[in-house]
């Protein structure tokens, strides 16, 4: 991230108000990218909670946009406004109180005793190199024990002032673990100066293991078929849905209804459509013979793309669908100009006895960066009923 | 008949070695009346740690700075310690500082403390290549940067590519419980800072950590080197190897009404009074404020106060493992205390155990065995 340039000492403070869906839509598409968990389609998909399209404005010009997701405090009328991965401001602006502080009064004002937002700045980096090693390392048992490729400045200055304007982070350790991950795993397909890679570079940049997987599909006739649309997006739901939930059973974790996949394929392919972008959301399926071997979710914002979910056969694991299916969705994002290729969280542990670290060592093999971003804070704005939601959210 | 420091020198001398080996890139803080053994002797004790094998690298630097804590005391040290002189108060353009800024002689070895960007602005003025840490203001809220001003710094620096950063000094309080957090949120401005790159913005000058603090520190922040400026841990820490005496002058019988001393006292009940060497040319009953807070502690401080308005006050001479009265407020050189009648009366040129605050009291002599 670049600093801002100086303000001018007259800008006039800026100010928050509701916005129409439409409104926050478009100034999201002015912006090189945001998060998905941003657009007002996600709005749609939490429908459990009441949500708002948030404008922050300097002067009459739109320069900001929140999507605030209220959620009740049970048996009462106050909420918890969290902001998932956002809002979209400047965040490199050294004086994020004149856009906070107005964030916080609106929010105080729809009933909410706290604020929780998830700043998307970056704090840290560490090449795939590093991970590797790390987890070899047996002195090594966490992320943080090694000396990052770099630490962003803008991200720090973030840090320093979310602390002195009361703001608290929220561990990733205990707590309320329910929020979006801290860190990440991503696979840049841009270079330092911002050209694009091309295929061969992103590919030359995974581990040999992948590299020799996403051959070995391709000779094994692995084909993979990507949806575009609401509509073949949704005919291919189903399949995708079967296929997750046997992972799920084999995975031992819980699956999502298919009714929330619709949802999101609704509201998310949705808006894309509406934008004239039918790959904001969609379906890769990866046949063998006409067996679906892997299945994925794939989402992109801009420049930013994200594998958002995943499944795959337990048969016929040697035809390596899971990787022929992530290489569509490379692809894909370079097809479309992506700056980032998301593959979301993981875990900070190194330790190579953790079960997690398994998930960490795929995600590595395709050469990316683990990132460290900024973490959920939040600003308790009734004391009283704040320690109270965290006390029950800590019980639950 | 002095009131006399004995050091066991081999017990005193491990624990310097065995202390600096502990914490590599240690710099030892010389400052006031040199905990007791002097400004010059603990130079020079510098100087000899730093020529020793302590078994690291002889990259951690250990040793090769010390710390005083004015400007004023510099000339006490830099001819007997040859290496960098870091100085803990920060830079002002006034006073002595100006005058060391000055000294050409001095200028390589000197590393001055910055806590205002005006300062750094005024100092680098004077001297494009001066050598400096900048001090970042922790909760003591004594002297330094906020967030901000070091934010700030980083441009100036740029400007001057010729500066010599050579770290981000942190002084924490004595508070009970864990620096580590504060010490993070502190280092994460130091990362906002965008300090130019090289050694001095990757170098962190701190004190009062606990060596558990400093280890969860160095492992949460893997690519910065932590610099401990120690004093009393230091030369002060291993108390076995330190005796205070103080030599019986005088031993005269006293009896129940008899008058005594330079303001004509009368005791209370027999017993006999003893002349001592030690008063308070010496630090000798002299007492700063403990800065122990708690209820005993101020409840302590009144039961003496009470002492001293009714008769005797507890004095920090020792007579066979037992803490003895004085009989009267001592004087420059020398004190009277008052022993019961019964217990053990020692002989003239006997000596006496002494409790004191080694950072408040001068010695007439110092014995390193």
């Amino acid at each position: 991230m670049t600093r801002s340039a100086p303000r001018a000492e007259t800008s006039a403070p800026i100010r928050v108000r509701e916005i129409t869906p439409a409104e926050h839509l478009g100034f999201l598409e002015t912006r090189e990218s945001a998060s998905f968990l941003q657009t007002p389609a996600w709005g749609r998909v939490k429908s459990e909670w009441r949500r708002e399209s948030l404008g922050f404005f300097d002067g009459d010009e739109l320069v900001g946009a929140a999507l605030v997701l209220y959620r009740q405090l049970p048996r009462l009328k106050r909420y918890l406004a969290y902001v998932p991965e956002g809002p979209v401001i400047d965040w490199a602006d050294d004086d994020l109180a004149r856009w906070l502080r107005p964030l916080a009064a609106h929010c105080r004002g729809r009933g909410a005793f706290g604020v929780r937002m998830g700043p998307p700045v970056v704090t840290a980096r560490w090449s795939a190199q590093q991970v590797k090693d790390g987890i070899a390392d047996d002195a090594v048992r966490r992320l943080g024990d090694l000396a990052p490729l770099e630490r962003d400045h803008v991200g720090a200055r973030v840090l320093s002032q979310l602390a002195s304007l009361g703001w608290r982070h929220q561990g990733v350790e205990g707590g309320f673990a329910a929020g979006q991950p801290q860190f990440v795993f991503q696979v840049p397909l841009v270079d330092a100066d911002g050209a694009a890679l091309d295929e061969d570079a992103v590919l030359k940049a995974m581990n040999q293991q992948w590299r020799r997987n996403i051959k070995k599909a391709a000779k094994a006739g692995v084909e993979v078929q990507s949806t575009s649309g609401v509509a073949e997006a949704l005919e291919a739901l189903e399949a995708f849905h079967e296929l997750y939930v046997h992972t799920a059973e084999r995975d031992h974790f819980t699956p999502r209804p298919l009714s929330y996949f619709r949802t999101m394929v609704e509201a998310l392919a949705g808006e894309g459509e509406e934008l004239g972008q039918p790959d904001r959301m969609r379906l890769h399926l990866a046949r063998h013979e006409g067996d679906l071997v892997a299945a994925t979710i794939a989402i992109r914002v801009g420049t930013h793309a994200w594998y958002s979910y995943g499944a795959s056969s337990t048969e016929k694991r040697d035809v390596r669908g899971s990787n022929a299916a992530q290489w569509a969705m490379m692809r894909d994002a370079l097809a479309a100009g992506a700056h980032v290729y998301d593959l979301r969280g993981i875990t900070d542990t190194l330790d190579g006895d953790d079960s997690h670290v398994g998930l960490i060592q795929f995600k590595v093999g395709t050469g990316g960066q683990a990132v460290e971003l900024a973490g959920e804070w939040d600003l308790p704005l009734n004391k009283v009923l704040y320690r109270a939601f965290s006390l029950y959210m800590a019980r639950r | 008949m002095s009131l006399v420091l004995t050091v066991d020198g081999p017990r005193w001398r491990e624990h310097l070695r065995r202390t600096a080996a502990a914490h590599p890139g240690l710099v030892p803080v010389v400052k006031g009346n040199g905990y007791g053994f002097g400004l010059g002797r603990l130079a020079r004790r510098t100087q000899w740690l730093a020529e020793q094998d302590l078994g690291h690298d002889a990259g951690a630097g250990t040793c090769d700075t010390l710390a005083v804590g004015m400007y004023d005391e510099i000339g006490e040290v830099a001819q007997r310690f040859g290496g960098s002189i870091v100085v803990l108060t920060p830079w002002r353009p006034f006073g002595t500082a100006l005058e060391a800024t000055a000294d050409d002689a001095l200028a390589d070895r000197l590393v001055h403390t910055v806590g205002r960007l005006e300062d750094l602005r005024d100092l680098l003025e004077r001297r494009p290549r001066a050598r400096f840490v900048l001090e970042r203001m922790t909760s003591m809220q004594r002297h330094g940067f906020s967030a901000r001003g070091l934010w700030s710094v980083g441009e100036v620096l740029r400007a001057h590519p010729g500066a010599r950063l050579e770290g981000v000094a942190m002084h924490f309080p004595l508070a009970h419980g864990s620096h580590t957090s504060e010490a993070s949120r502190l280092l994460t401005d130091v990362v906002g800072a965008e300090l130019p790159e090289g050694p001095g913005a990757r170098t962190v000058w701190v004190s009062h950590l606990s060596d558990t603090e400093l280890a969860g520190l160095a492992a949460r922040w893997p690519e910065y080197r932590f610099r401990s400026r120690m004093g009393t841990g230091l030369w002060l820490g291993e108390r076995s190897a330190l005796t205070v005496t103080s030599t019986v002058l005088d031993v005269h019988p006293l009896e129940r009404g008899d008058v005594f001393g330079y303001r004509g006292r009368t005791a209370p009940k027999s017993g006999h009074l003893l002349v001592v060497t030690g008063g308070t040319a010496h630090g000798i009953g002299l007492e700063a404020p403990t800065g122990d807070l708690g209820l005993r502690g101020r409840a302590a401080t009144l039961a003496r106060g009470g002492l001293d308005a009714v008769g005797f006050v507890r004095s920090p001479f020792s007579i066979d493992a037992k803490q003895r009265l004085f009989a009267e407020p001592p004087h420059m050189q020398a004190s009277m205390l008052f022993l019961p009648a019964g217990a053990r009366v020692p002989a003239v040129g006997d000596t006496v155990d002494v409790r004191v605050r080694y950072t408040a009291t001068t010695f007439d002599r110092i014995v390193v065995t």
